[in-house]
Order: C-alpha cells, then sequence, then structure tokens
C-alpha cells in the first residue's frame, strides 16, 4: 500500500515536473506573468509530492519493512539511527531523490531572486534536468521497457527469479543485507547531501548560460550566476575533501586520492566549473560579454551529468572500487547526457556568430589573456582527468578489452599543468589588479621572486630532495604561495572583501606544496632487518629457490608482544597486546601499539588500529575481518598504520575451521577433546603457566560446596585458575575441581575437564594435587603443546605534510567563501 | 591572424596526439596468464582455484594462491601483501603484475563481489533484464 502510494505520489510530482516545464517554456516565449506563477505553484507541489515520497521512504526504512527492495538492500536492522537516515542516500534510487529534493530548493531560490529576462529559460532547464532525474526513478512500466528504478519496487518486483521468492511470493526477509561497514562513518552520512547539493548548484550555470543563448543577452548573467557557481564549487570541494578524508582514515589503502572513477566524477565538474569562475569574473570585471564564461558554465553541467552516467551506468564496475550496478539505467543516463549536451552546444553553435566578438586584440599582457589560459590550464587538466575516467569507453580505440590507465597517467600530465597554473596564479593577480607592462611586472615581482627562490631552496635542502622535476615544483609551489600573498595582503589593507580570489590562489599553492610532500614523500616504517632486505631487493641480490632474482619489496613491520623494535632510529615500537572491552563493532579487537623515541627523550604515545567482523559479509563458517586504520595527525607529519594479521585473528580463523570440519566429519565427537593434545602442567600457588595462547595464572584453592558431592567424597578442592589469552587484558576465572572419593572400599578421584573460555574443544582438567607442596597439576587437553607467539603485523607509514593538504584545502574553501560573500553582497543589493 | 591560426592547430593538435599516445600506452588490455609472460605488468582476470592450497605465510610475508585464468589455465600467484579481506567471496580476480618462471608476481589485485557496496546480486539482475527485455 504504502509503495503505491510512494511510486503515485512520483509519478504526480513526475508530471507537475513535466507541466511546469511546460509553463517555464511558455513563460520564456510569450512573456506572460501567469505562466511564471502558475509554473512556480506547480513546481513548488513537485517538490512538497517528492518531499512526502521521501519521508514515506524514510519511514519504511525506520520501520524495517524488509519486503521492500530498497529497505531489504541497504539497511538492517541493527544500524543507528543516523545510519538508517542516510540510508536514504545509501542506495542509488534514493541518492537520485536526495538530488531532486536539494534541486528543488535551489529552484526556489532561483524562483525567488533571479530577475528578467533570465527567469523563464533559467527554470524551464532546471525542471528539463529534474525531468530527466524523474525518469530514473518513476519505475513507469511501459509494455516490456521500465522507466527507471522506483525506490518503492518490492522484492518480488527487483527480482522475479529469486529462489526464495519463487517458493513464496509474499515472503518477508527476517532482515536486510544492511550497510557497508566501511560506510558506516559520520563522514559517510554527510557526504552524500553536501554533494548533491553541489550537483544541483552546478546545473544553474548551465541554465544561465542557456538562458543568455536563449534571450540573446550574453553580458548580464554573469552578475546572479557568480554565487550559484561559486557555492557550487564550495560544496563539491567539501564533497570531495569529506570523501578523500573518509578514505584516508577507514580504507587501507593508505591515502586521500587514488584517482579513482568516483573521485574524478567530482573533481572533473568542479575542474570546469573553477574554468568557468575565471572567465566569469573577467568578464565582469570587463563588462563585456564572453564566449569561454558560457561555454565552461556549459560544459561544467554536462561533466556532471557524463560522470553520473559512467559511475552510475555501471560501465566502470571493473575499474572502480565503488560504483553502483547497473540498474537498467544506461539507456536513460546516455538519453540525458545526449539531450543536454545536444542543447547546450548546439545552442552555443547556433549563437556562435551572434555574439559578439572580442573588440579589443588580446595581449600577451592582459588580463583576460591570462586569466583565459588559467581557466585552459584547469580544463585540460579536467579533459585528462576525463579521459583516464572514460578508459572503459575510449581506451577500446587502443584495445579490446581496456584497463583503466596507470595512476602514472594522471600523475604525469596533471602535475607540470598544475606547475603551469602555479605561475599563471600569480602573474594573473598581478595584472588583474593594475595594469601592468612588463616592465613594472618585473619590478613588482623582483623580491616575491627573490622570496621564492630562497625559501625553495631552504625547502629543498632540509627536505633532502633529490629530484629536478620536484625541485621545480617546489619553486612553482611557494611562487604562487608567495606571489598571492603579497598581492592578498596589499588588498587586504585597502579593502578586505576583494581578496577573496587572492586567498584561493595561496591556498593552491598549499596545497601543491602539500601533495607532493604526502604522496611523493611517505615512507614504510620497517624495522632494520626487512629493510636490509629489501635494499638487496633493489640491488637484485635476492634470489629464489630457483635462482630467480626476487623483485617484491616486504612492506610490513611484524610486531611480537612486548618486545620493541626500533624504527627508524627514531622510535621504539612495542606491541603491548589488544583488547576487546568497550568496542563500538561486536567482536572488534584493538590493538596497543605504543611508541617511545628511540633515544628516550620526548614524548611517548599509543596508536590504536583496530580489526573487526565485517558482519554484513560473514557467516558462521567463515569471519570476514576488516580494519580501521588508526591515523596520528601532526603538524609536520602523520602516521598511519592498520593490522594487516594477528596472531589473535589467525587462531579464531583456525578454530573456525576446525569447527567446520568436526561439524562436518564427526559430530558426534565434537565435545570429546583430541588426545593427541594432552600436556600436564604444575603450578604454585601465584604461579603462573604458558601454554600455546593463553596464560594461566594459579591464584588460589577455593572451598568446595559439599552439599553436591557424593557422601563418600574423602577430598574435595577447588583451584582458582585465572585464564587469559596472551596479549589480552580479559581474563576468566574457572575453578576446577579435584576430588577423592571412596567406593567400595578403593579410592577413586573425580576431576572433571572445564571448557578452556574462548577457546572451542580445550579443556582443562586439575588431575592432582600434592598435599605435601600444594602444588597442583593441571591436565590440558585439545591444545598445541607448544607456547605459541603472540604477534601482531603492521602496516604502518610515515606520511609528511598531510595537514598541510587539509590546510590547503581550508583555504581553497575560505577564498571562494569571501568571494560569495562579496558577489552575493552586490547581488542583494541590485534585487 | 592566420600564422596564429595555425599555430593554434599545430598547438592542439600536438597536444592531442601526444595525450592519446600516452594514454593508449598507459592502459592495456586484460589478458590471461600465458600472455602474460611477455608483458611487464599484465592485467590477468580469473577465478580463484580453490583446490589447490592458499594462505598468508608469516615467514615470506606473502600472501600465495592458485588462479585459473578465463582461458583455463592455471597459475600460481604470489601477492606481497595481506589476503585481501574479501578474498573468498569473489567471483573473479584481477591480479596486476607479471609472470616470472611461470609464476605470477602481483603488485595488485583487484576483486570483484557479487556484493560490492552490499548491492544487488547481479547474477539475478541480468536474468531479471533478460526475462523483461
Amino acid at each position: 500500500m504504502i509503495g503505491f502510494i510512494g511510486k503515485l505520489l512520483i509519478d504526480v510530482a513526475f508530471l507537475c515536473a513535466i507541466l511546469s516545464a511546460v509553463g517555464y517554456f511558455l513563460y520564456s516565449q510569450k512573456d506572460e506573468e501567469r505562466y511564471f506563477r502558475i509554473s512556480n505553484w506547480l513546481f513548488g507541489i513537485q517538490g512538497l509530492l517528492l518531499l512526502a515520497a521521501g519521508g514515506l521512504l524514510l519511514y519504511l526504512v525506520l520501520t524495517h519493512q524488509f519486503n521492500y527492495y530498497y529497505v531489504f538492500e541497504y539497511t538492517s536492522r541493527d544500524l543507528q539511527f543516523k545510519y538508517l537516515i542516510s540510508a536514504f542516500w545509501g542506495g542509488q534510487e534514493g541518492s537520485f531523490m536526495l538530488w531532486m529534493l536539494l534541486a528543488t530548493v535551489v529552484s526556489f531560490g532561483l524562483m525567488k531572486w533571479t530577475r528578467k529576462p533570465y527567469r523563464g529559460p533559467v527554470l524551464f532547464f532546471m525542471a528539463l534536468s529534474q525531468i530527466f532525474l524523474f525518469t530514473m526513478i518513476a519505475g513507469i512500466h511501459l509494455g516490456d521497457f521500465t522507466l527507471g528504478a522506483s525506490p518503492f519496487r518490492s522484492l518480488a518486483d527487483a527480482m522475479p527469479n529469486a529462489p526464495f521468492l519463487q517458493a513464496n511470493p509474499n515472503f518477508v526477509p527476517q532482515d536486510g543485507k544492511g550497510l557497508n561497514d566501511l560506510l558506516k562513518s559520520p563522514w559517510m552520512v554527510i557526504h552524500p547531501p553536501i554533494l548533491f547539493f553541489g550537483f544541483s548548484m552546478m546545473t544553474v550555470p548551465y541554465c544561465f548560460a542557456m538562458a543568455a543563448l536563449w534571450k540573446r543577452k550574453y553580458n548580464e548573467w554573469i552578475d546572479p550566476v557568480l554565487p550559484w557557481t561559486l557555492g557550487a564549487n564550495i560544496a563539491l570541494l567539501t564533497a570531495i575533501f569529506l570523501g578523500g578524508y573518509w578514505a584516508y582514515v577507514t580504507l587501507s589503502f593508505g591515502g586521500y586520492w587514488a584517482w579513482d572513477p568516483v573521485e574524478n566524477a567530482a573533481f572533473v565538474p568542479w575542474l570546469l566549473g573553477t574554468a568557468g569562475i575565471h572567465m566569469m569574473v573577467v568578464q565582469r570585471k570587463k563588462s563585456a560579454p564572453s564566449k569561454a564564461s558560457i561555454f565552461f558554465a556549459i560544459l561544467a553541467y554536462i561533466g556532471i551529468v557524463y560522470e553520473t552516467f559512467l559511475t552510475r551506468s555501471g560501465i566502470l564496475a571493473d575499474s572502480s572500487v565503488h560504483s553502483f550496478v547497473d540498474l537498467g539505467l544506461y539507456g536513460q543516463l546516455v538519453v540525458f547526457m545526449a539531450v543536454i549536451s545536444i542543447i547546450g552546444l548546439g545552442m552555443f553553435i547556433y549563437r556562435y556568430k551572434d555574439m559578439p566578438e572580442q573588440k579589443d586584440r588580446l595581449s600577451l599582457m592582459s588580463r583576460e589573456f591570462m586569466t583565459f589560459s588559467g581557466a585552459m590550464v584547469l580544463f585540460l587538466i579536467g579533459l585528462i582527468i576525463a579521459l583516464g575516467t572514460s578508459s572503459p569507453i575510449i581506451g577500446r580505440l587502443f584495445v579490446d578489452n581496456p584497463t583503466p590507465p596507470e595512476v602514472s597517467f594522471y600523475n604525469s600530465w596533471t602535475m607540470p599543468l598544475a606547475m603551469i597554473a602555479a605561475l599563471l596564479t600569480v602573474l594573473g593577480q598581478y595584472i588583474f589588479w593594475k595594469r601592468q607592462d612588463p616592465e613594472s611586472l618585473a619590478r613588482e615581482l623582483t623580491w616575491p621572486v627573490a622570496a621564492t627562490c630562497v625559501i625553495s631552496l631552504a625547502t629543498i635542502m632540509i627536505g633532502g630532495i633529490h629530484n629536478i622535476y620536484y625541485m621545480l615544483y617546489i619553486l612553482t609551489a611557494w611562487f604562487a604561495l608567495i606571489g598571492n600573498g603579497v598581492i592578498m595582503v596589499r588588498l587586504a589593507m585597502k579593502n578586505p572583501k576583494v581578496i577573496g580570489g587572492a586567498l584561493t590562489h595561496v591556498g593552491f599553492g598549499i596545497l601543491l606544496l602539500g601533495i607532493l610532500a604526502s604522496s611523493a614523500y611517505n615512507s614504510n616504517l620497517l624495522d632494520q632487518a626487512t629493510k636490509s632486505y629489501n635494499q638487496a631487493i633493489d640491488q637484485g641480490k635476492v634470489t629464489d629457490d630457483q635462482g630467480f632474482k626476487k623483485t617484491q619489496k616486504v612492506n610490513f613491520l611484524e610486531l611480537k608482544l612486548n618486545q620493541p623494535k626500533i624504527i627508524n632510529n627514531k622510535y621504539k615500537v612495542t606491541y603491548e597486546g589488544y583488547t576487546l572491552k568497550n568496542q563500538a563493532r561486536p567482536g572488534q579487537q584493538q590493538y596497543r601499539i605504543k611508541f617511545e623515541p628511540a633515544d628516550g627523550e620526548g614524548e611517548q604515545f599509543v596508536m590504536n588500529p583496530q580489526v573487526y567482523p565485517m558482519l554484513s559479509a560473514s557467516t558462521s563458517q567463515n569471519i570476514q575481518w576488516s580494519v580501521d586504520p588508526d591515523v596520528r595527525s601532526g603538524l609536520f607529519s602523520d602516521i598511519y598504520m592498520y593490522v594487516s594479521g594477528s596472531s589473535y585473528v589467525e587462531r579464531k580463523n583456525n578454530e573456525l575451521k576446525k569447527q567446520n570440519k568436526r561439524a562436518k566429519t564427526q559430530p558426534a565427537s565434537a565435545t570429546q577433546a583430541d588426545t593427541s593434545k594432552t600436556q600436564k602442567i604444575k603450578l604454585n600457588k601465584g604461579q603462573t603457566a604458558s601454554v600455546a595462547d593463553f596464560n594461566i595464572h594459579f591464584l588460589d584453592y577455593s572451598p568446595v560446596d559439599s552439599s553436591n558431592l557424593q557422601d563418600s567424597t574423602i577430598v574435595a578442592v577447588r583451584a582458582k585458575l585465572e585464564v587469559t589469552p596472551r596479549g589480552s587484558d580479559t581474563s576468566t576465572r574457572i575453578d576446577p575441581l579435584f576430588s577423592v572419593y571412596n567406593k567400595d572400599g578403593e579410592n577413586w578421584s573425580y576431576a572433571p575437564p572445564v571448557q578452556i573460555p574462548g577457546h572451542e574443544g580445550g579443556s582443562i582438567q586439575f588431575s592432582s594435587v600434592d598435599p605435601s607442596s600444594g602444588q597442583i597439576e593441571l591436565t590440558i587437553r585439545g591444545v598445541d603443546k607448544k607456547v605459541k607467539d603472540q604477534w601482531v603485523l603492521l602496516v604502518a607509514q610515515e606520511k609528511p605534510f598531510i595537514s598541510i593538504v587539509w590546510l590547503g584545502t581550508f583555504i581553497l574553501m575560505a577564498g571562494f567563501s569571501v568571494s560569495i560573500f562579496r558577489h552575493w553582497d552586490r547581488e542583494r543589493k541590485k534585487s | 591572424m592566420k600564422p596564429k591560426l595555425i599555430l593554434g592547430i599545430v598547438a592542439i593538435v600536438g597536444f592531442t596526439s601526444l595525450l592519446m599516445y600516452n594514454f593508449g600506452n598507459s592502459i592495456s588490455t586484460y589478458t590471461n596468464f600465458k600472455k602474460a609472460s611477455n608483458m611487464e605488468s599484465a592485467h590477468v582476470v580469473g577465478t580463484w582455484e580453490k583446490s589447490k592450497d592458499y594462505g598468508f605465510s608469516m615467514k615470506t610475508k606473502q600472501f600465495t594462491f592458485y588462479m585459473k585464468d578465463q582461458d583455463g589455465n592455471i597459475r600460481r600467484v604470489i601477492y606481497p601483501k595481506q589476503k585481501p579481506n574479501n578474498f573468498e567471496q569473489a567471483k573473479r580476480l584481477v591480479v596486476i603484475g607479471k609472470m616470472q618462471n611461470g609464476v605470477f608476481y602481483a603488485n595488485d589485485m583487484l576483486m570483484k563481489c557479487p556484493s560490492k557496496y552490499n548491492s544487488v546480486d547481479t547474477s539475478q539482475f541480468k536474468k531479471n533484464n533478460a526475462t523483461k527485455s
């Protein structure tokens, strides 16, 4: 029933969106106010219906109605409230709805603030984009074809061939599949809404550009569009930052950026949007129209739709760690992209002749030329990344079954372009604010250049940088930072409102420095032996059994319990054990890795990487372990580590394997201990013995409640034992009994074995006691005789200046924000 | 204007061809073990051969297993990292590295899992779509 209502709401909203688009079109053509009013109402109703549908979906999620596919697929009963909420945008269908809701909010803003003659066409294109998004979630059956995947479809609708549904069509699963543990992060709760807010706002420049072309008013659209474009940029940047930060602290690939298609999907539109902003700013300054700003405004939105297509059509399924599966939206996404591109670029070409020509010739020293060059560089970077991301499609030109490009493709192309961009930011800013000829520019730049050289040299020397390419890169990055810094200070003294651009460019310089330091200079924390081994590999001295050269290095740090290792002559690192207490996830171990300064001077700290069973993927036969890295952030460097393996995990896996085997072969004897593994140990009071993975500590004797014993019992005593898995801080008390009773004139002993806590199949029997010395004898069965090492296998890295990457990003955001306020302020005064 | 235009076109054509040339070089094709033996960095697609031993050795710090490529060739694969979390669940493996003496040394490994991001069992979906279309 709710499903039906939900579908109905979406269908009616869809209809409203179509009608409002028609209304906006008529308004744009005939300029009659009533069309505008009616369309606004229709679009508003569309928003309300969509909101109601969203509320219904949320209700289904919160009430765990697993007969709905979406609820079954993305949630489960054990999810916390915040993750149930975020499940709304956890799947493809819901995230489209979120995108549309936010686009509706943006449209309300446009209705309120956009002036004539643009508002009709602008809202028409907003509605058009909304219509396309509706087709993704409509779920309307047209014969054999289904238009979009409805979030309200039932399990039976979604997978009619599933065996459990064929057996019983009304089957409702007890629980859903749940949310991937890796996504259970507060960062991932807020990341998608911000991203889709960015997507919605990035639609606005496209709409305005189309409005400008439609109404043939090529200049005045710049003022209202700037704040929107800047807003879209900040939103995308924030989303990218959140994604990168999440990846860094949650995933185990050890970085914030991996050129993954999903990351690129947000980055390319950001670059195109930023290119657009540059052209808009210079157009506004000159108050003469420019074709480039229209072009980039169109392109930025095409970029968004194209990357949406790449990530959601299933085309990247092989090359990305996290792209969506195909929901049968491939065709619709292609149509969406084609229509947006053909209308956009078609209009652009159609009006190309009509757009005014550049009047004065572009000179090399003009701010137009400099800014245009900057925008072109951003555009090229975007193009290259888009090309790399498109490898499953464009790669077919070269090979049959293309793989994604090597990471070096992205790096080797973007790095020189970023260096050029860094130089251009300074030249551009110096020319932007004051007309310059080469001589005056050279004069003004003398000091910044001198300072850049000195500081770069210092950086190169202190950092021990030997790569000439990196040296040049550092030079350009410092130049961007210092050159723009000088401008910024000068501007701030006159009018602090206008420093947005300079501040952004300062952030860019800082970001460049941070990116190089954190990616090219991160090093694995290894002990001396491993280092020597890796050196030998480098020199080609290591061979395998057959005399072939080995080429793979070892990047693990293995630590034995309480046996410190000296790392890099800097740290003394000790594995101090693990705990299972107070953990956020069931079955999670938190390890204690202590870092002390190697020379004894200075601060010591403990890192706590975690390992946990991934609930969504584990079964009773097989545990899927997942890791949660720990990052210790510092001003100069971060230490990043995760646990790649441990004796605890190995023991658990082995126990499970044994259990499975026993369950298969001889279920009857499951409780019987393996007799080949029997050992006897003797303990005095207060003593501790190590057995396999355990320590057994003999505390004391304890009195025996004789009422439970046979009448003929002569002696009865219990031993208070404390059993601790070595390395763990949790111990369990057991009190095995030893008794002697008399039967038919003979003495018999009665000493039942007690199961070792947390050790399937192992038992301890209090088998004898020496009355004179008080020494007890324990018989231990089902446990390996050898005392086992307790160890942890770490991947640990030192990453310099990640903090600088974050700082650069924040300054970029701050710079864009300052610009928003400036342009928004001006806009508000006008209206 | 003319020389400028020509210069511009030359620049664009030069840049584009260099870019495409480099792009073409940096991608390769998914291949099998036999063809991989004369490649520096090969992407081999296949499935885990469950009948043979596998596991991570604490001594060599390597994860070893056998993989059957799409043409049925079975080779030993050595991966210098821990066994990936979802290794056993993976329907398909992509190993990236090079062949040496009949052993594939993988520097990277991708797993194609039935439940990526806990999403649908794609096989069910394919069936579904097939019946509809």
